[in-house]
């Protein structure tokens, strides 16, 4: 009973409705071309495995011990043997064919029309648009973490690397997995046909916040991303003289500033992540509230309901929806806030100023910075503005 | 009375116990403490279990043969294990005040003689027959000290070879090792056309070959080895911010052709045969510009169309001029450069660097150049 259970519960675990991660839901070319190499893959193996425990049950049954005399015993049946031989051959030749076809046209990315980097490091992903013709036309680069966003219908470039430990990029509704390995530059097309969220998770182990360490990818329909580019190019805005914003400002430059980049905000003391993280980076910050994550995409910056509003918009609704960002109303405040006062507690990261030896003090992800709650209240504040 | 096995057992319970208050004394922490008592009281126990079973070699009950049975009476032979043991513990002593290596010399010693003595005072109380006895010793110690005794002899040959080659010279090293292979080539031959040779005559050519061997060794180490020219490298260019030269470097042309990196590159820069310099990164149109990640390396190809050989190099900004002991000297600053070598014409270069700093915020343009090519320059940006 135990045995039956255990085996029903994982098999109604496919029946699950919010499983963004499904791989058996394509919503791209490419992903279209593994989910229909994969389907038939499996079908075949089942049906392979169906016969094989069925034959298995029959013999067992059939020639059980009833006490009869054991028969004649005899060595090799050539055509058995051959036809054994052959059959599970011309299985393996059938599957070979379709796979080493969908591997090189997956391969493929002569044909792509907008380019973008990914850097993976412990434990959140850098998004980085190069100047290019590609996406519309980037006229000046610019960077962003968590979500990548991409245009609809468009065979996007992901060219991607890690600053530290191996990761992989998996979209699962829009790709395949890839590995990401320092010191190499490895390539993935991706292509969503309707707008929405696709979300997606680090899967290669990649240490204690492995877990934690998720991404997205955003697509929007051509105008929205024209829109949504612009947003990311436009300059820098100084909070209002005297508000909490501006006190945010002054805190940000004294406190988060040593590590993370606000474009525009280059008056702001010395930028050095490579003396206090592992990775040399922390996540650019620039536009931080026009991205519905933050700390590796594993908290939302909108409360349940808004996020929910996001996530559930029709193709047709979601562009608009996603473009607003976070407003003051749909901030979830209390995990930023949290993330602010004490990273290390909200995620396990190795921040521990004692045990930072084998990286010569430097940590891996975002320490306790020790701010109090007015502190807290300020940033919250500046960063509500980079929108 | 006290059986010899014993004898071990509650010295090694002394030890410990000794070991686990000096270390309770001197050093922070339990779990040394904890671990020597635990050795003591062990050992402790193993030597009462040996005295109650005289050595196991008598019944414990029997009385009579305790007092006749070999263990009880065999007096050991004189050996030389003791005088080792001393002098492995002078060593030790004597590079507490000097040299580490002395105690890792003596503390090799100690083992070595300390287990040989072992055996050997086990071996000779083995029974009242000394061929029976040797026999033992030999069984017992065989396998431990031939493969020893071989990687001991292997190290002492391969170091005296290793010496004579750093000895001799670039053009006499491969005559010398010419005449070293015919003579061996000389001495198999000399051994296989005899139809019986004696065993002495083999020995001594053998002791006679090693013997030379370990002479030229020694006679080289103390010579010291020979002088090996340090080449200039791309790398020493870079510290020394000598980047812009068009001279040829004493670098291996080929060292920056690393497979790996080749095939994960950020851009291809070319210089082509009007002079016109260009990059071109995968996915992206040819431009002036390219976009590398910040803290992150990167690999670029410099393809070399001209007619002259030239050289790539990347020029980010300036940095802190250092002394000849590697401080910065206040105030100065060199340019922060990197380069390739030479790319012949038609040929290609492969460099890899690694950028912390933004561009944005830099004073200086980050750039890559080609010197001796004027007005031609590629800009290298980082986010």
């Amino acid at each position: 009973m135990l045995a039956v259970g255990a085996i029903a519960a994982v098999t109604l675990t496919a029946c699950a409705e919010d499983a963004p991660q499904d791989t058996w839901q394509p919503e791209g070319e490419n992903s279209t071309r593994i989910h229909n190499l994969q389907w038939p893959v499996f079908a075949i193996a089942g049906v392979v495995g169906l016969l094989v425990f069925l034959a298995i049950v029959w013999v067992v049954i059939r020639y059980r011990d009833r006490g009869q005399p054991i028969p004649k015993q005899s060595h090799g049946k050539p055509a058995l043997e051959i036809a054994l031989t052959i059959l599970p051959a011309l299985i393996l030749v059938g599957v070979a064919v379709p796979t080493v076809g969908t591997l090189m046209a997956l391969a493929e990315t002569d044909d792509t029309e907008c380019s973008v980097n990914v850097y993976g490091q412990q434990w959140w992903w850098e998004v980085e648009y190069p100047e290019q013709k590609g996406c519309g036309g980037i006229d000046r680069e610019f960077v962003t973490s968590g979500q990548m966003v991409i245009p609809t219908g468009t065979k996007v470039l992901v060219s991607g690397t890690s600053r530290d430990v191996i990761h992989s990029w998996w979209i699962p509704a829009l790709n395949g997995k890839k590995d990401m390995v320092p010191g190499r530059v490895h390539t993935v097309r991706t292509q969503a046909d309707e707008p929405g969220i696709y979300a997606g998770q680090c899967t290669e182990f990649c240490g204690l916040s492995h877990a934690n360490m998720r991404m997205e990818v955003v697509a929007l329909d051509p105008g929205d991303f024209e829109t949504w580019k612009a947003n990311q190019l436009k300059p820098y805005a100084a909070p209002e003289e005297g508000s909490i914003a501006a006190e945010g400002e002054s805190a940000f430059i004294s406190q988060c500033a040593r590590c993370h980049v606000v474009d525009g905000l280059d008056d702001g003391g010395v930028n050095a992540p490579e003396q206090f993280v592992y990775s040399r980076t922390a996540p650019n910050l620039t536009n931080l509230m026009t991205r519905n994550t933050f700390a590796g995409a594993t908290f939302d910056l909108l409360t349940d309901e808004c996020r929910e509003r996001v996530w559930e918009a029709t193709p047709e609704e979601f562009g608009e929806r996603y473009l607003e960002g976070v407003t003051p109303e749909c901030l979830n405040e209390v995990d930023l806030r949290a993330w602010i006062k004490n990273a290390p507690a909200m995620k396990p990261m190795y921040t521990d100023g004692t045990k930072l030896g084998p990286t010569d003090g430097r940590s891996r992800g975002m320490p306790a910075l020790g701010l109090n709650d007015d502190q807290a209240d300020q940033l919250v504040a500046y960063l509500l503005e980079r929108n | 009375m006290l059986t010899n096995g014993s004898k071990l057992l509650l010295a090694g319970t002394t030890l410990a116990a000794v070991a686990a208050i000096v270390y309770g004394v001197t050093q922070d922490g339990t779990l040394g403490v904890v671990g020597l008592l635990s050795a003591a009281i062990a050992l402790g126990l193993l030597a009462g279990i040996v005295i109650a079973t005289r050595d196991g070699n008598v019944s414990a009950m029997d009385e009579a043969a305790a007092q006749t049975a070999v263990a009880t009476h065999v007096a050991p032979e004189g050996n030389i294990w003791p005088l080792i043991v001393a002098g492995g513990a002078a060593l030790v002593v004597l590079g507490l005040v000097t040299q580490s290596a002395f105690v890792m010399l003596g503390i090799g010693l100690l083992l070595i003689a300390g287990l040989q003595w072992m055996v050997d005072a086990w071996s000779q109380s083995a029974s009242a027959d000394g061929t029976f006895n040797r026999d033992a010793r030999a069984r017992f110690a065989g396998p431990l000290e031939f493969p020893l005794l071989a990687t001991a002899v292997g190290g002492v040959v391969v170091f005296s070879f290793s010496r004579i080659m750093l000895f001799l010279s670039k053009t006499a090293g491969p005559v010398g090792f010419v005449v070293a292979a015919l003579l061996i080539l000389a001495g198999g031959f000399l051994f296989a056309s005899q139809r019986s040779m004696r065993s002495t005559a083999v020995a001594g050519l053998t002791a006679f070959a090693a013997l030379g061997l370990v002479a030229g060794g020694v006679a080289a180490g103390l010579d010291g080895e020979r002088f090996i020219e340090e080449h200039e490298t791309t790398g020493l260019l870079g510290e020394e911010s000598e980047c812009d030269t068009t001279d040829e470097t004493h670098a291996d042309e080929n060292a920056s052709q690393t497979v790996g990196n080749k095939a994960a590159i950020m851009a291809d820069i070319t210089l082509d045969a009007e002079g016109e310099l260009t990059s071109k990164a995968p996915g992206q149109q040819a431009s002036q510009r390219i976009v590398v990640g910040r803290g992150n390396p990167s690999n670029i190809i410099f393809h070399n169309e001209s007619d002259e050989p030239r050289r790539i190099t990347l020029t980010t900004g300036q940095r802190p001029l250092l002394d000849e002991e590697g401080e910065e000297i206040e105030g100065q600053t060199t340019p922060d450069q990197r380069c390739t070598a030479l790319a012949e014409e038609g040929g290609s270069q492969l460099l890899t660097f690694r950028i912390d700093k933004r561009s944005a915020v830099a004073d200086e343009a980050f750039e890559l150049t080609v010197p001796g090519v004027e007005g031609q320059a590629i800009e290298v940006v980082v986010p």
